[in-house]
């Protein structure tokens, strides 16, 4: 079965180690449903913490203290560290999800804002929305530091990187544009033309895909990664934000319409708006086929269904969660 | 020498100002008010959208579109400045209408990206509470925001108007009543 990726980031469910893999395997052939995730990581910015929430049980199980308004989060490829980003502290807080701390500081200069971790371990990058720029961190020493940037366009949002780590595509808020970027010369082979303000940014490299929510334009772009271009515009709810894939379709938060808009990631055509909380605005998948949507209005995790698009449930969490990236283990 | 002193003082300024610039990250403010008439009764004021004349400062309503399901609202204010709405949600079931604004003076409303919404729900004995919802960035979107747009400054100018709003529904319903 080919991964799901979901977020604005990649989710490959490498995570779960090896004990994973092989009962993966083993199960393949009686075509077992693939494992749940067990814990939303939730910024809740407003509330200035980072919030382990156990899934099954419905509650907060550890709230972490971040200042600086945590908003953009990312994953070590052991899902064993979060790395949240503090636009108003200026850096990036390196956390320990088991330990329930934070481990490392790391300043950055701007708004640092969206964040991704390379799936292959070892590099973090986070886009600068207030320049131009992604900034390079490198895992040295068990913590992460400071190495170099990345131009790209106005106001980098949300950060993609490709299942090998070779490409980064990043969505530029101004300037309407997805930067494709070789991460390892560290510039930008092409820019994409998409919707208006495109923030979050979702690949399905198994099928040469790339999705940005255009806030503004109130839709999504498709982009062709092998054509290098944008290929059709879904609509959606009102101020669109980030997407997520499941179960062969399509999910954008529509942060002023209160929904999620499901699409059909074949025909490219809306399918429903499913209801959720006040301002959703993170949204991640599982390999089960269920969503987690951050609702920043209410304070609270709406969990779908990706089948039958119904709300299966709703958790509360502290105040102003956002969730803006890839927050499943 | 002096020059030097005085380059140097411009130079601990700037980097002051740098440290403590950060962007803006978006607000929020939920008020409530309690009224003594039944939900029916206060969301048909509500929900009369062609009069918002319980909305402080305001002298003048005029909408256009297709009410109620998408319409605009022009909200025009005691001192002649108007507020341009759209309509998101009208759901009369459930006593729920939320908007945003399109365009709005930060002198008369300091804020930007402005969302609401309001509700109207039974509070007991003939009584209703009433929520009003709102998200918003500060006046000033960039960094380094003039005192007036900042982000204290822009919570306590939209919560001030909005409680207004909220004690001058209440008087007009419970007048009416």
């Amino acid at each position: 079965m080919a991964p799901r990726f979901c977020g604005t980031n990649l989710r490959p469910h490498v995570g779960r180690g090896r004990a994973a893999l092989a009962a993966g395997l083993v199960l393949a052939a009686t075509l077992a449903r693939a494992e749940p995730a067990r814990e939303a990581i939730v910024t809740a910015q407003l509330g200035g913490v980072v919030e382990v929430v156990d899934l099954a049980a419905g509650k907060v199980l550890r709230s972490i203290p971040v200042d600086g308004a945590p908003a953009g989060i990312a994953l070590s490829p052991d899902r064993k560290r979060a790395y949240v980003t503090r636009p108003e502290g200026h850096g990036l807080a390196v956390l320990d999800l088991d330990a329930g701390r934070v481990v490392a500081e790391v300043p950055l200069p701007g708004g640092p804002l969206g964040v991704a971790a390379d799936p292959k371990g070892g590099t973090v990058y986070v886009a600068d929305w207030y320049g131009h720029r992604l900034f390079v961190l490198t895992e040295r020493d068990g913590t992460l530091v400071s190495d170099g940037e990345i131009a790209v366009g106005a106001s980098p949002s949300g950060i993609a990187v490709s299942p090998d780590g070779a490409t980064l595509y990043v969505a530029n808020r101004e300037a309407d544009t997805v930067s494709v970027v070789d991460a390892k010369a560290r510039a930008e082979t092409k820019t994409i033309p998409v919707g208006q303000h495109p923030f979050g940014i979702t690949l399905d490299a198994a099928a040469g895909r790339a999705y940005t929510a255009n806030v503004t334009s109130d839709d999504v772009s498709v982009i062709d990664l092998a054509a290098g271009r944008e290929i059709s515009r879904i609509p959606t709810g009102r101020r669109p934000y980030v997407i997520a894939l499941s179960a062969g379709r399509g999910f954008v938060t529509d942060q002023y319409a209160g929904s999620v808009t499901a699409f059909d990631l074949a025909t490219l055509k809306p399918i429903a708006d499913i209801d959720v909380g006040d301002h959703p605005e993170g949204i991640a998948a599982d390999a089960d086929g269920q969503l987690y949507v951050a609702n920043w209005g209410d304070n609270t995790l709406s969990v779908l269904d990706a089948r039958s698009l119904k709300v299966l449930k709703t958790i509360p969490t502290g105040n102003g969660p956002r969730a803006f990236g890839d927050f499943l283990r | 020498m002096k020059k030097i002193t005085l380059a140097l003082a411009a130079t601990a300024a700037l980097v002051a100002a740098t440290a403590q610039a950060h962007g803006p990250t978006r607000r929020k403010i939920s008020e409530s008010i309690e009224i003594n008439a039944p939900a029916d009764k206060v969301w048909a004021v509500i929900g009369d959208v062609k009069n918002a004349d319980w909305i402080q400062n305001v002298t003048k309503t005029e909408v256009t579109g297709d009410v109620p399901n998408k319409f605009k609202r022009t909200l025009t204010l005691k001192n002649g400045d108007q507020i341009q709405e759209t309509s998101n949600k009208f759901k009369p079931d459930e006593k729920l209408f939320s908007y945003y604004i399109d365009k709005v003076d930060v002198k008369d409303l300091p804020a930007n990206d402005y969302s609401a919404s309001i509700t109207v729900e039974p509070a007991g004995d003939a009584k209703s509470k009433v929520e009003w919802k709102a998200a918003f960035y500060r006046g000033y979107m960039n960094n380094d925001p003039p005192p007036e747009l900042n982000d204290e400054a822009s919570e306590k100018g939209v919560g001030d108007w909005i409680k207004a709003s909220l004690a001058n529904l209440k008087t007009k319903v419970e007048k009416g009543s």
